[in-house]
């Protein structure tokens, strides 16, 4: 095997072992969040979660695997290990800013959750009678 | 099901697009729309004094409790379920003041803005 096949696959090997990582600990902790949003109700938390890490996959595999080509030949260990980092890196600044953005979802389902039992801010001015109809 | 009254000027073109606007909110508490002064809101709320409905902006809950100005503002948002959190922050102590006086500064010169009231919702 050439150089860049063995890059392409370690890239392969330690993207998805990075998204992998990152989508287990969205999935473990997310949980925790989503259970307390829906008042307990762990079967809706477990269903909500397991779809927001399918989605985390689908856009993180899709775009390791679009990254993949690199466009000039690696001749030497070096060059290797230097494409790899770079790529690498790419994956992990697309994996962070996906995980803060799935933190921002939580936090976004959360507060809705909480605000709709929200006593109103200020108390009346004066009290009256109320004919229906 | 509570639901808040609201108390507005039908004479006042601004204020026919605000409750355009709110009309079309997505909320959390029902909004029903009463014209200030009019003879259903008089059949409605026997004891309220009416004269100063058409001054105040006024919203009176389902069980009869009465807001005026600032508070009946925040009363709307608080209705809606994308203005919830900000009515919380508008409400709190350190907020309210300047809520209360930019409130009271708009509707004394509710009148004025009828050239531009194009620019909230359609009505």
């Amino acid at each position: 095997m050439n150089h860049i096949v063995i890059t392409y696959l370690l890239y392969l090997a330690i993207s998805a072992g990075l998204t992998a990582w990152v989508a287990q600990t969205l999935f473990k902790n997310g949980r925790v969040f989503l259970v307390d949003v829906f008042h307990g109700d762990e079967g809706l938390a477990d269903s909500v979660n397991h779809l927001l890490v399918v989605g985390f996959y689908l856009i993180n595999l899709g775009y390791i695997s679009l990254m993949l080509k690199l466009g000039y030949d690696v001749a030497t260990a070096r060059e290797s290990i230097e494409a790899l980092s770079w790529k690498v890196g790419l994956v992990l600044l697309v994996l962070g800013a996906m995980h803060f953005f799935n933190l921002y979802l939580f936090s976004r389902i959360r507060r809705r959750a909480t605000l709709s039992d929200v006593p109103p801010p200020v108390g009346p001015d004066a009290c009256t009678v109320v004919r229906e109809g | 099901m509570l639901t808040l009254h609201v108390l507005y000027d039908a004479d006042c073109d601004l204020c026919c697009r605000v409750r355009a606007w709110l009309e079309a909110q997505p909320k959390y508490v029902d909004l029903a729309f009463t014209a200030a002064g009019s003879a259903e809101a008089r059949g409605r709320f026997p004891l309220l004094d009416h004269q100063a409905t058409l001054k105040e902006f006024t919203v009176v809950s389902s069980g009869g409790l009465v807001y005026r100005g600032a508070k009946a503002w925040l009363m709307c948002l608080w209705a809606l379920r994308e203005y919830r959190g900000w009515s919380l922050r508008l409400g709190s102590a350190e907020l309210m003041p300047i809520a209360r006086r930019v409130i009271a500064w708009a509707s004394g010169n509710r009148f004025r803005f009828n050239r531009y009231s194009a620019w909230v919702g359609r009505g």
